[in-house]
């Protein structure tokens, strides 16, 4: 036996703690070289002249617009379908998209839109009044013909007070409304209501969710589930034809692995860069980082029917001592801001910052707790869900609200759900099961007409909407009710500022922050606009060298 | 025999139709809903109770059970909630990913394991044979996500050598040689684990084997090493390595969510994981299904592979 060769016990742990530690450092010892390499190398994947690769946060689920619900697949439709009317780059503001005029008769019950003349669909059918009828008629009657190729779930909430559309003239459409709605017109814009061509519908019926035909900048070529999709170039697109000639979408779901293949050319643009990594692509030559306030707001619901946050002290005290600037700078590293009320900033006509402010203040906290008599400490239950689609990064954050709490002697007991579980949680109501509970929202029409009298409103108390703390001010939602009524959008903007004071006053939320949307490119890439609706737009002004 | 091979076939049924039942009631007694998932904050009451009935969630639970069942005897398993596609579509397509990705791992698993175990065997107690199955031991200690990202940074980031992720290049024409240089990173991060530990297996089959005497005898009779190795070692090591086999190759089919994630791999693993996320409760229910199904009919096949390697147990 060659024992002189044997291992001897000593020697063999020695081994392993050495080979432990190597492979544990091995990472960190690797991560500057990374950052160091020579981005996009010999062979980028990625890098043939006037095909754009865009990297998706998930496999879509659809490429009807009617039927989508995430804003993950609603990604790809810009690129495909127009909707009647969009915004403009960089703002809230209409601009005409595929409906070129458009006026609201005195009542406010009839919309009466004048249509673009000379477009047609990527399968060669005219674009007119009767493809705008046939689009909203499936979405919302569900007697409709073609209501079987849904469920439209989305199409109730944005659209529920057209009563019928009327073609007028095959280039005059007029909508007939059940009962006044000044947020319509914004509705327009959505990605549910993107305009459908109907013999595509009528030939595929359901199949249309997997061969959409739109009016679109890019026509839609093939769909590789899983792998690709792929569009190509529309020469005839009515607003100037693309600049490239391929648009290819690709899903990569895990976070790491899309920056990963970002960094390593698979993918020339990425959406939602992790706060954790902003540095590296920043650091990256050849990278480009884009930013974009958008309309996001993330806040905690107080339950306003029970002790202790019955009592508006205590909800403005936990106001104060929360530190959201520590939350948005250590935590969320500057993708995000301060938010002061439920109206995001990025709403420019309709946001006011002129609203009582809770900047930290901790003495102030246990001031007003002392004021409110409620008896010291206060303990409550918190629901924190594990992630979700705009919940940013949702334990980390409700963990610090909870240390800031407890500073001031609330004592919060995190209950942590699964975002599907959670939905139900919060949907059902706070009731007497908690006291707290995150939330966020995002306000893709531009419009908070969308989304106050789902969650701010009293008849909306949960579990008839969303308003899961069941706040109740008759003063609000007279206000909400007036500002569905009034069609001036400057009238409209001090009504819903009015709002922000008296909800900023009553303190129903904890108001954390608003996030700011960004995406990371390579140089090659050109003319991508991050578009406050967090939509992808203007799609035919892309470039890739 | 024949006896045996029926009753084995009635009891894959009978488990069949047990996951069929606890899968169902699984996913439904999960708190959550597709419907509150699809619609998020936006949703109200009555618009929950409107895609509850398009569901057919709005019925008893036994009946959309009975219901489902029946589907499924007709071969229709039901489409996706959230994919708008046929379940049977979208779980085959994953299930091919996953499939080529699996058997690209356990033919290196397989192959390497083996032939490292009796390199080692054969050698025992030399440094080879240390260094072998000290290899082996890091390889068994190594989670597989992790080999994964290494092999990323290494192979994609800084050599630039393959492509760091997905099953097929974003412009690439699709073909095999694209498909092989997207799969040498997945196969070898998802073969290190089984490779190692069939590797120290066969090490110790093949020292218990070595000794025997019919292998004495064997080698006095003057037979080549080869034919002493591959007839005699080989074969009476077999029934250790096919129980193995069987059972890695289960871990494999399910346990390549990891590496699915890392690689962006368009598997089973993945669509499941996703599938449960947003309560599509027919997704869930026809992979977990497949995967069941898979997994049994491996095992039967392993147990067969039993009978035929070893004369025996034909007759116990």
């Amino acid at each position: 036996m060659p024992t002189e060769r044997r291992l001897t016990r000593r020697g063999f742990v020695k081994a392993v703690g050495a080979g432990v530690v190597l492979s544990a450092a091995a990472p960190a010892l690797l991560a500057p070289t990374i950052s160091a390499a020579p981005f996009r190398g010999a062979t980028p994947a990625a890098a043939v002249p006037g095909t754009l690769v865009i990297g998706l946060v998930a496999e879509p689920t659809s490429l009807d617009p009617g039927q989508l619900t995430d804003i993950n697949s609603m990604k790809l439709l810009g690129a495909m379908y127009d909707t009647l009317v969009r915004f403009k780059p960089n703002s809230f503001d209409l601009a005409p998209s595929l409906a070129t005029s458009w006026d609201m008769s005195p009542d406010g019950l009839l919309y009466t839109f004048k249509l673009r003349p000379g477009v047609t669909f990527h399968d060669g059918t005219d674009f007119n009044a009767d493809a705008v009828k046939f689009t909203y008629d499936r979405l919302l009657d569900p007697n409709d013909p073609y209501a079987d190729t849904g469920p439209f779930p989305f199409a109730p909430g944005y659209y529920g007070s057209i009563a019928q559309t009327n073609v007028i003239d095959p280039l005059t459409v007029q909508f007939q409304l059940k009962r006044q709605d000044a947020g319509l017109l914004d509705a327009f814009t959505l990605n549910t209501g993107r305009i459908v061509s109907p013999q595509a519908v009528k030939t595929s019926r359901k199949d249309f969710a997997q061969n959409p035909v739109g009016t679109g900048p890019f026509k839609f070529v093939s769909w590789d589930h899983n792998v690709r999709i792929t569009l190509t170039a529309n020469p005839d697109y009515w607003d100037g034809a693309p600049a490239l000639q391929q648009l290819i979408f690709r899903p990569l779901v895990d976070e790491q692995t899309r920056i990963t293949e970002f960094l390593a050319g698979g993918v020339d643009v990425i959406f939602d860069v992790p706060p954790d990594n902003i540095d590296q692509v920043k650091s990256t030559p050849d990278a480009v980082f884009l930013e974009q306030p958008g309309p996001h707001v993330w806040w905690v619901t107080l339950n306003t029917k029970q002790p202790p946050f019955d009592n508006v002290l205590v909800r403005q005290a936990a106001n104060y001592a929360v530190n959201k600037d520590a939350l948005t700078q250590d935590i969320l590293k500057g993708t995000a801001t301060r938010a002061v009320g439920p109206i995001p900033p990025a709403l420019t006509w309709a946001y006011t910052d002129q609203v009582t402010q809770y900047n930290y203040d901790p003495a102030r906290a246990t001031q007003l707790l002392q004021q409110s008599g409620v008896l010291m400490p206060i303990n409550v239950t918190f629901w924190v869900t594990e992630s979700g689609s705009g919940m940013q990064s949702p334990r980390t954050m409700g963990t610090a609200i909870q240390a800031d709490l407890a500073a001031v002697g609330i004592n919060a007991q995190i209950q942590t759900f699964e975002w599907g579980a959670y939905l139900n949680k919060y949907g059902a109501g706070l009731l007497d099961q908690a006291g707290m509970a995150e939330l966020s929202w995002m306000f893709d029409s531009g419009d908070p007409a969308h989304m106050l009298p789902n969650n701010l409103y009293g008849p909306a108390c949960s579990p008839k909407g969303f308003n899961g703390g069941c706040y109740q001010n008759p003063q609000v939602d007279q206000l909400l009710d007036s500002a569905l009524q009034v069609y001036d959008r400057d009238q409209r903007g001090s009504i819903y500022k009015q709002i922000q004071r008296i909800v900023a006053d009553d303190a129903p939320w904890i108001f954390v922050d608003n996030q700011i949307q960004n995406a990371a490119t390579s140089t090659r890439v050109g003319g991508l606009q991050l578009h406050p609706s967090f939509y992808m737009t203007y799609l035919n002004q892309l470039t890739a060298t | 025999m024949q006896r045996y091979l029926l009753q084995r076939l009635a009891l894959v049924v009978v488990v069949l139709l047990s996951v069929s039942l606890l899968v169902f009631v699984v996913t439904r007694l999960t708190p959550g809903d597709p419907a509150r998932v699809m619609l998020g904050p936006r949703a109200t009451d009555e618009q929950l109770a409107q895609l509850h009935v398009i569901y057919g969630l709005d019925q008893p639970i036994h009946v959309q059970y009975v219901s489902w069942l029946g589907h499924i005897l007709r071969g229709d398993l039901g489409e996706s909630i959230q994919l708008h596609r046929p379940v049977l579509t979208e779980v085959a397509e994953r299930f091919r990913a996953t499939l080529v990705l699996a058997f690209a791992a356990m033919l290196v698993a397989f192959s390497t394991g083996i032939g490292v175990g009796l390199a080692a065997a054969l050698r025992a107690n030399t440094l080879l044979d240390r260094l072998l199955m000290s290899v082996a031991l890091l390889g068994i200690s190594l989670p597989p996500f992790w080999v994964g990202l290494i092999l990323i940074i290494a192979f994609s980031l800084i050599l630039r050598w393959l492509p760091a992720t997905g099953m097929l290049s974003a412009t690439g024409d699709g073909g095999p040689p694209d498909l092989l240089a997207h799969l040498v990173l997945p196969t070898i991060s998802l073969a290190v684990v089984p490779l190692a530990v069939i590797a120290r297996l066969t090490r110790a089959n093949v020292l218990e084997v070595v000794n025997q005497l019919y292998v004495r005898t064997a080698r006095a009779k003057g037979l080549p090493p080869l034919v002493v190795v591959l007839g005699h070692i080989m074969r009476n090591t077999l029934i250790g390595t096919v129980t193995i086999l069987g059972l890695e190759a289960g871990w494999l089919l399910a346990g390549t969510v990891y590496i699915e994630t890392v690689f962006a791999w368009p598997g089973l693993g993945s669509m499941l994981v996703n599938a449960i996320l947003q309560r599509d409760y027919p997704l869930v229910q026809g992979g977990v299904l497949l995967v069941a199904g898979v997994y049994v009919l491996i095992n039967l096949a392993t147990d067969i592979l039993y009978l035929y390697l070893d004369p025996r147990l034909r007759y116990a």
